[in-house]
């Protein structure tokens, strides 16, 4: 158990960290997008911490968020059913971030909800090189922006895929135009 | 013979600079892939080089994205079983356990499985990984010209496949492994069989190993090649044989033990220089150390019933379903609804045959995940690559690549 | 606004209607103290406070727990036959049914004791012993509730292994319904439906003991006009609907809440659809219109949606492009809109309140005079239940919207067009139930722009008709027969070039050059304009957009 981790935070972050949980034995802590750099150095740098391994890096999305239990309502402690809000700007998003340490063998995910107009999070590629293809994944397949990302492109898809296609709202069998390729000899 | 190897290892000290004048050197792109035959599982690499020498490498990968992730929030979780199969797969079984233990997590289930089952797990995953190195070892093997280990390492792989068919019916697409247990019992006989392949298959090794261990040829390409730091290996995520081969003492089989592994002896290997070389033996020490571990399961395996008995996560024996009402109800839900998972979210993860290999799964209650995303260690490893083949020749590209193991399916998801 | 989840609160609109005079003032209030109202008990180890009367699996549902019942239904008599429910109750030797038992106060119930638990898990058991092995080919499978509790509360396997009772297994029951006497469990549910939902005794049981089956009333047929109600509380796949059996899965299926079309009650519904097809509509519970039940006429309404659909804008009968079809109606309507009084602006009482509004606000502009066209009422229809005569659903909904401005009816859009008073029409839907001198001016006029989803009547003979999206496929709103709003939400795509029919005026006003004031980019955006403008309405939330949910875990079913 990594308590004493999101104790920690808690402790030199104070209203920085939203949220924290222990589920199935992982923590996992809720931050501030605002010091999500900050708490990502600490996390690397205190010598408690030493979390110098990067597992991986995704996002969720929440829009068909709603928790099933018996007869369809909710069951009882689980998070709410996601609520766009009037303008369809509710925190749609949650970038994940799973860490370890090889030292002391705690690992802790760090995860940052942002909106869907404001999709956009401080790159953490620079401090663990590890993260910098997951990014690119996280862009790729979610639209999120990773802000200071040296190369921030598509990385599975090609250059010309319109849309996101691992958002909730982007159907499993929506097809793509055909890409042209004048650069070919021939009739196509 | 200076002017060769000026030529051909890039510029070095040039003895009178008044007499030549060193044009700057036009890049050239060359690209490599995504159809080469040493591009496993389709990648491309788009090479800026100096002659020989590369200066910048853009990896490409997704060339078999295969939308493993969207799919499976449209499936329920037993459904989602063969499409686990196709991540690493040379590997199978692992990709198999690895979700399975992932679902169980969520449910709670962890430490309830059956012993039985949790041995036929190990020893189909040993088995697995035997496969995933033999192809790895033998392929790249074969890409530096040495066609014999190749071979020989392909005749064994057969043989394990053909075992692995009886056990699952399938070669390589398994489906073995369920929620709470495997699909059925191991068949009778196997552990005689498999007792023998891997006998045979000791002997195949001392033959390989005298080819490759010590050969002039395999040093030069292999040795030095594609270094990685062992904070390198750390800072870029690298886990399994690639950041033990930089001194990364790290394998979840040991260091977050799962399933019945504390129950067995077995070493991990550790290199030291981080270069291909290293890697090579690490793996080929690897599968000797899994053989270690097949024999000590081949003997303590109990007797037991093979998936949970729990009437919600398991399905009930056919003969029943179709002549029961109970049991055709209970089968009916089980493939509607798929396994109910209580919303949550829980990261599990598991030793596969490259490295950490992982399930982040997020459930919302239904029978299907609402995310299911894959850590998958080849992905990873695959962008330290750019940085490894970085000023070396492009034919040095082949043992990196060969020795990195990206295995396609499990790159691309 | 209502939604998938029965549990919902209460809607958020209004249901006093528009215009009434504000409630009179109570006397005051007597000075003895008045008898308790609510009830406390213990289940549990969970105290709950409910109103007096209530039963106590009702009391356990408010706490979250489902106690296993099959003849309980909240909208019916108890009945207490099925046994399901069994539950201890502290100080009485004997398990009680939860349904039946009324809450007492202090009373202390328990149901996870193990007494109760295997009563329940052996009437399960009872229950199963004689079930035909049937779910390969039976319609109810995946929204069953008999599989569902055994799955939740059994679990176990078979004990016996005997040959089960054999009954008959296609029974025609009447007109829409087929009986399987085997699957039936012998819960009476269908019996109350028609004796307390339709009041007419169709359906009684037969025989007893295991050889019980269901049967109709001697000389009567299953024929009532709410007899597919019974399909939907049958627990099992006994009573299946002939217009749904063997057609689609319940777990390919998807629900999507809104508003049955058929006629001005506005009766809840879930669409159940798959691919983009309706496959049937069911009720859904709404306490202060429809109750648990819809009639039967109501879910059929699902069929025209595939029926001689408008799918492209036509010019003259032949298939044309959106630019061109609008450019060429604002062409045509110039000349015409130079006198505007003969311009005949027609809102449709068949047609939602955005479209209608849409259309008012286009009228409007062009200062044209406003008529309403509906469906002819039909008096045999009217009943003390759920029916009613008037089948628009929404006349109160355009009555609303067109306020204070004079609003024609057919009879004086008639005159107009055959006088020759008026040179140009635009009108909504597809029912223009005139005379056929009417209809053939029309089909003369060479500015009539019908703006409809299906291809008849009147819109075969419009020079320019603009496809629009039927009720279910539009996330819009129509008004009932007493003022009350209610939200549709769009269950399939409208076909080809169909968009909603607000979509469709905007279009058109811009071709027109009046988009400035009649243009919105969502449908709620409309609801905005609506609301702000219609007074009885102002204030009504637009609501949570719904989206479709796989029907075995929307709840609502099984």
């Amino acid at each position: 158990m990594s308590q004493k981790v999101i104790d920690a935070l808690k402790a030199k972050f104070g209203d920085a960290i939203v949220a924290t949980e222990n589920q199935h034995g992982d923590d996992v802590a809720l931050v501030k997008r605002e010091q999500l750099l900050a708490i990502a150095s600490f996390l690397k740098d205190d010598p408690a911490m030493l979390f110098d391994m990067p597992v991986f890096c995704t996002a969720i999305d929440l829009l068909q968020w709603r928790p099933v239990g018996d007869r369809g309502a909710p069951p009882p402690g689980s998070r709410p059913e996601y609520d766009p809000g009037e303008d369809h700007d509710g925190l749609r998003f949650e970038v994940c971030y799973q860490l370890r340490s090889l030292t002391h063998r705690h690992r802790v995910r760090i995860k940052c909800a942002v909106r869907e107009a404001d999709a956009r999070v401080p790159s953490l590629a620079a401090m663990w090189p590890g993260f910098d293809w997951q990014e690119r994944e996280t862009f790729d397949l979610y639209g999120i922006k990773f802000d200071g990302h040296h190369d921030l492109r598509r990385i599975y898809l090609y250059d010309e895929f319109i849309g996101h296609p691992l958002r909730k709202d982007y159907p499993k069998e929506k097809r793509q135009p055909l890409v042209r390729r004048p650069d070919l000899v021939g009739d196509h | 013979m200076a002017d060769l190897k000026t030529l051909v290892m890039g510029r070095k000290d040039v003895a009178d600079l008044d007499l030549e004048t060193e044009l700057p050197p036009e890049l050239m792109t060359v690209n490599m892939g995504p159809s080469h035959p040493a591009m496993h599982g389709t990648v491309r690499i788009v090479l800026s080089v100096d002659g020989e020498r590369i200066v910048k490498g853009d990896i490409q990968p997704g060339y078999l994205h295969r939308c493993f992730e969207k799919e499976a929030e449209h499936a329920t979780y037993t459904q989602i079983f063969p499409y686990t199969d196709r991540l690493n797969y040379v590997s199978p079984m692992i990709n198999n356990c690895g979700y399975a233990m992932a679902v169980e997590k969520l449910l709670g289930l962890t430490g309830h499985i059956p012993r039985r089952a949790e041995f036929i797990r190990v020893i189909v995953s040993e088995v697995s990984r035997i496969t995933d190195h033999l192809t790895c070892v033998g392929a790249s093997a074969m890409e530096l010209g040495a066609f014999g280990p190749f071979l020989f390492f392909l005749k064994v792989r057969e043989w394990l496949y053909t075992w692995l068919e009886e056990v699952s019916g399938a070669r390589l697409t398994h489906s073995y492994v369920r929620v709470g247990g495997v699909n059925k019992d191991l068949p009778a006989g196997w552990a005689e069989k498999l007792d023998r392949r891997l006998t045979e298959m000791e002997g195949v090794m001392v033959e390989v190993e005298s080819m490759l261990n010590l050969n002039r040829i395999f040093h030069d390409r292999m040795a030095g090649i594609g270094v990685m730091t062992r904070a390198e290996a750390i800072a870029w995520g690298q886990s399994g044989p690639i950041a033990r081969s930089a001194g990364v003492d790290y394998d979840v089989r040991k260091d977050h033990p799962y399933s019945v592994y504390p129950e067995f002896e077995f070493d991990v290997p550790l290199g030291t220089s981080g270069d291909c070389l290293d890697r090579y033996l690490i793996r080929v020490e690897e599968i000797k150390q899994s053989t270690r571990i097949l024999r000590q399961a081949m003997k303590m395996i109990p007797d037991g019933p093979w998936i949970i008995d729990d009437g919600k996560v398991a399905l009930p024996p056919k003969t029943e379903a179709y002549n029961t009402i109970e049991a055709m109800i209970r089968h009916f839900k089980h493939i509607v609804d798929g396994i109910k998972v209580a919303p949550g979210e829980c990261y599990t993860f598991l030793e596969g045959g490259n490295g950490e290999l992982g399930f982040f799964i997020v459930s919302d209650g239904t029978g299907r995940p609402y995310k299911c995303y894959v850590r998958s260690p080849s992905f990873v490893h695959l962008s330290a690559t750019s940085k490894l083949i970085k000023n070396h020749l492009i034919a040095d590209i082949v043992p990196i690549f060969g020795m990195i193991n990206m295995i396609g399916g499990e790159c691309d998801k | 606004m209502t939604d998938v989840n029965p549990n919902a609160a209460k809607p958020a609109v209004s249901s006093e209607a528009p215009g009434n005079p504000p409630a009179p003032i109570p006397p005051a209030a007597p000075l003895t103290p008045a008898a308790p109202t609510t009830v406390t008990l213990t289940i549990d180890g969970k105290p709950v406070t409910v109103a007096k009367g209530t039963n106590v699996l009702e009391a356990a549902r408010s706490l979250g727990l489902d106690i296993s019942a099959f003849c309980y239904h909240p909208g019916l008599s108890i009945a207490a036959c099925c046994r399901q429910c069994l539950v201890s109750v502290e100080k009485n030797p004997k398990l009680q049914p939860s349904c039946q038992q009324t809450v007492g106060e202090g009373m202390v119930v328990h149901t996870t004791d193990s007494q109760s638990t295997l009563a329940r898990k052996q009437m399960l058991e009872f229950t199963l012993l004689n079930h035909p092995v049937d779910c390969p080919i039976c319609d109810k499978a995946g929204e069953c509730t008999l599989q569902r509790l055994y799955f939740e509360h059994d679990n176990a396997d078979s004990r016996v292994d005997v040959k089960k009772v054999e009954k008959p297994k296609v029974v025609d029951l009447g007109p829409h319904i087929v009986l399987d006497a085997e699957r039936c469990i012998l819960c009476t549910r269908c019996i109350r439906v028609c004796d307390e939902v339709a009041g007419e005794h169709q359906l009684e049981m037969k025989s007893r003991g295991d050889h019980q089956e269901l049967t109709t009333a001697p000389g009567q047929q299953l024929d009532n006009p709410y007899s597919l109600n019974t399909v939907d509380v049958c627990p099992v796949g006994a009573l299946t609907s002939k217009d749904f059996r063997f057609t689609m899965r319940s777990w390919e299926l998807e629900a999507t809440p809104s508003i049955c079309n058929g006629c001005a009650t506005g009766c809840n519904i879930e669409i159940h659809h798959n691919n983009g097809r309706a496959w049937r509509l069911v009720p859904r519970l709404n306490l202060d219109v429809n109750g648990h039940w819809m009639c039967d006429e109501g879910r059929f309404t699902y069929h025209e949606l595939r029926e001689q659909r408008l799918a492209v804008p036509t010019v003259g009968g032949l298939p044309s492009s959106w630019d061109k079809a609008v450019k060429l109606a604002a062409e045509r309507l110039a000349g015409p809109l130079k006198d505007p009084a003969t311009v005949a602006v027609v809102l449709s009482a068949q047609a939602s309140n955005e479209d209608n509004f849409a259309l008012a606000r286009l009228a409007a502009a062009w200062k044209a005079p406003l008529y309403l066209t509906a469906r002819p009422e039909r008096g045999d229809r009217a009943d003390d239940k759920l029916r009613v005569a008037d089948v628009n659903p929404n006349r109160a909904g355009v009555l609303a919207i067109a306020g204070a401005a004079p609003l024609g009816d057919l009879a004086a859009l008639e005159t107009g067009v055959n006088t020759g008073a008026i040179s140009a029409v635009v009108f909504l839907g597809h029912d223009l139930p005139v005379s056929e001198t009417a209809l053939r001016r029309l089909r003369e006029l060479d500015c009539v722009i019908a703006l409809a989803s299906h291809e008849r009547g009147p819109v075969k003979a419009a020079a320019i008709a603009l496809p629009i999206a039927a009720w279910a496929e539009t996330a819009g709103s129509v008004t009932n027969v007493d003022g009350k709003v209610q939200r549709m939400h769009p269950a399939i795509d409208p076909p080809g070039l169909a968009v909603a029919g607000w979509d469709a005026v905007a279009r058109l006003a811009s071709a027109a050059g009046v988009g400035k004031t009649v243009a919105w980019e969502h449908a709620r955006l409309v609801w905005k304009d609506m609301t702000a403008q219609v007074k009885p309405w102002s204030g009504l939330p637009w609501g949570r957009e719904v989206r479709p949910l796989a029907l075995r875990f929307a709840g609502s079913r099984g």
